[in-house]
């Protein structure tokens, strides 16, 4: 075969590729358009943390190009979002980190993270972009261009311990089962550090199960053979929460579950009763409910956004349909600070002050002792319970306020589980 | 203890008698074909959807889904032997690499017509066999225990004691003997490879109102479907079964005992102590493998 790859072609090539490269890093704004990153897993078993946060955004970014876009100092941008699916595949996060920044020209790029991220942080590293994830384990002081502005993941889990042990003091002991990956880990620390202050005593250790499990009987047989009074679910994928639930269900289990989501509820109703879903504790509330309208809740018109979510996407609500857009939220109101769309200055006018305008009210930039650096954005959150078939807000709890009274449980439960920002490899 | 014991060996009979329609499956298109089926795990996939398309989106009864799941997915079979397999039938990895290639295709095929998430699935019946407190048998669990029992009876009825089972079973032995005996291998290859697909088909569909049903659930079962046959010895459809009993017991008993993740590399090493001690599995012979 005679190579068509000439030495002229070779110095062509080179020499775009050259020039290319010294492109200005960030095309901020592309015309009148601000374009932001969106690299999640869009297929896949992950999927679900993904998906529905890109459909949230759609409509966050029609709602703000209808009331005028983002105003910085040289004008009013429409926000336009890019997407990437990742297949929460840490070499596929890479490209799509690359592609989206060198192609697409993004401004800002949000991610769900976890074992996704290490695969983008050379990206980051090198270029400087302001990344944003749902799992702030992701953080360490070399993620210096990583935030995580909206959940606290799996911090936030302590606040459904704490107010289920002080609401339910006659539940004394409990089971924990997960997926073993990077989102199970630090979430069983998180629960058992939580139990450990609540005084609930754990029946056994942790069950670890492998994520491509599809039989969860016997998981479910080990997990109730000594008959707690609660089962924790942990960080469980929905794949996982809903068969565990149906087996709960047919195997007798009668005591309470805990668990850090339970997206599509409603099926996991239809698929056991509502009797035996009655009293589930969670942490991801339905948007439309009442107590979302108070007045410390940042999330603009939040009812709304679920309604026309529904409307858009019957039946698809889940624990991220809402979070990458309160993302946006923060990013808009830092850019019109800064009145940039420069990471540096978007990320300097966010953490400004050491406070932020979370979702769920005022929060502080925190995580030194955890993560290793001041990048999750921290403050209250809801504790949800299943009440007549609906997801319903209890209480909102501080964490902040938990960890000042149990913080060293917390990086003990870490430590012991080599979730520890030193110890993460 | 005991009841645990007894919960725990019910899970496990449930675990065998789907993995052993899937496992005998694999083995059946491998036996005559020569083909190893990497897509044989999306068959699987493919018989849940049609429980989701018929019986959760049509609402059309259960068991009329489970008969046009193993339809459906057993004419597929028929389509991949004309238009795969039978081309590449002097190609065994060309066979393989057409496979992996279909994998993908059937994948992305479920996620442009079904989406990305779980389907829900109704539950086809919410009763349960209450042996004590902590024993319990869902009917629905009981129904799959019995549809593969009923099912691997009959297959082995086929097989031996009908004139076309003991033509397939002279293609798997010697293709060679067997044509020159007047048998034909193109009509034995497309029943073996309809048996086949159909039975992966009926357990995705038998199974799909107790797994999450999703575009990708079809990997899991291949990586045990594998486990099972090399254990069972490659070729053998006695070996898939009883391996796949064996593997159900081990699989389920460590995970209970101890944890999942033990359970995986148990059931793993298992397949590794059988290489080692008898490379041709414990039922295979040495021209099959």
């Amino acid at each position: 075969m005679i190579s068509r790859f000439t030495r002229r072609t070779f110095l062509k090539s080179t020499a775009v590729t050259a020039v290319s490269a010294g492109l200005p890093r960030f095309a901020a704004a592309q015309g009148n358009t601000i374009r932001i990153g969106f690299l999640a897993p869009l297929t896949g078993p992950v999927a679900a943390w993904g998906k529905p946060g890109l459909d949230g955004c759609m409509i966050w970014a029609e709602r703000i190009n209808a009331a005028g876009g983002i105003k910085l100092a040289d004008g009013s941008y429409q926000v336009e979002f890019v997407s990437y699916d990742n297949e929460y595949d840490p070499a596929k996060a890479r490209t799509g980190a690359t592609k989206l920044i060198r192609e697409d020209g993004a401004s800002f790029i949000m991610m769900l993270g976890g074992d996704t991220w290490p695969g983008v942080q050379p990206v980051a590293d090198r270029t400087g972009m302001l990344f944003s994830t749902l799992l702030p384990s992701d953080l360490s002081p070399d993620t210096t261009t990583l935030i995580a502005p909206a959940e606290v993941h799996p911090i936030y889990n302590v606040t459904g311990v704490e107010w289920l042990a002080e609401n339910r003091p006659e539940l004394q002991t409990a089971v924990i089962c997960a997926q073993d990956d990077a989102l199970g880990l630090p979430s069983i620390a998180t629960y058992l550090a939580a139990f450990e202050a609540a005084g609930i005593e754990m029946q056994d250790d942790p069950l670890l199960f492998d994520p491509a499990t599809t039989d969860f009987a016997p998981v479910v047989t080990r997990l109730i053979s000594k008959s707690p009074d609660i089962v924790c679910l942990d960080t469980c994928y929905s794949d996982y929460v809903h068969p565990i639930c149906e087996q709960l269900f047919q195997q007798g289990y009668k005591g309470q579950i805990i668990s850090c989501t339970a997206d599509f509820y409603d099926q996991i109703i239809a698929k056991t009763s509502r009797e035996f879903m009655e009293g589930f504790v969670f942490q991801f509330p339905d948007f439309d409910d009442p107590a979302l309208n108070a007045d410390h809740i940042n999330f603009v018109d939040p009812n709304g956004f679920y309604a026309e979510y529904n409307k858009r996407h019957p039946g698809q609500w889940g624990a991220v349909s809402w979070e990458y857009a309160s993302i946006m939220d923060l990013w808009k109101a830092a850019a019109e600070k800064a009145g940039s769309a420069d990471p540096d200055a978007v990320a300097a006018a966010m953490k400004e002050g050491g406070k932020g305008e979370h979702a769920f009210g005022t929060a502080d930039w925190w995580g030194t002792e955890l993560f290793g650096i001041d990048n999750a954005l921290v403050g209250d959150w809801p504790v949800v319970a299943i009440e007549d078939g609906k997801a319903t807000i209890k209480e909102f709890r501080s964490i902040p306020a938990w960890y000042a009274k149990h913080g060293d449980l917390l990086i003990k439960h870490m430590t012991a589980y080599d979730q520890m920002w030193n110890q993460r490899g | 203890m005991l009841d645990l014991l007894a919960q725990t060996s019910l899970n496990a009979v449930y675990a065998a008698s789907y993995i052993s329609l899937i496992a005998v499956g694999l083995v059946l298109i491998f036996g005559v074909m020569g083909v190893i089926n990497f897509a044989h795990g999306e068959l699987f996939m493919l018989g849940a959807y049609a429980v989701v398309a018929l019986y959760a989106d049509m609402q059309l009864p259960f068991l009329m889904a489970v008969a046009a799941g193993l339809l459906f997915v057993g004419l597929l079979g028929l389509v991949m032997e004309r238009t795969l397999f039978r081309p590449l039938k002097d190609n065994p990895l060309g066979g393989l690499v057409a496979s992996i290639g279909l994998l993908m295709i059937l994948q992305a095929l479920a996620v442009l017509g079904f989406g990305v998430r779980m389907e829900h699935v109704p539950p086809v019946t919410q009763e349960v066999i209450a042996f004590s407190d902590k024993v319990r048998l869902p009917l629905a669990r009981l129904y799959v225990i019995v549809a593969a029992v009923l099912l691997l009876t009959g297959l082995w009825y086929f097989l031996k004691r009908t004139r076309f089972g003991w033509a397939l079973r002279a293609s798997a032995q010697d293709p060679e003997a067997a044509a020159l005996q007047g048998i034909s291998i193109t009509q034995t290859a497309r029943i073996a490879m309809f048996i086949g697909a159909a039975l992966a088909g009926v357990a995705g569909a038998l199974t799909a109102p107790l797994v999450s049903v999703n575009p990708h659930m079809g990997h899991s079962v291949i990586v045990t479907a594998f486990i099972v046959i090399i254990v069972g010895g490659v070729g053998s459809l006695e070996g898939a079964v009883i391996a796949s009993v064996v593997y159900a017991f081990v699989h389920t008993f460590v995970t209970t005992l101890y944890d999942g993740v033990i359970a995986d590399i148990v059931g793993l090493s298992l397949m590794l102590l059988v290489l080692i001690v008898r490379p041709t599995g414990l039922f295979g012979s040495a021209d099959r493998a």
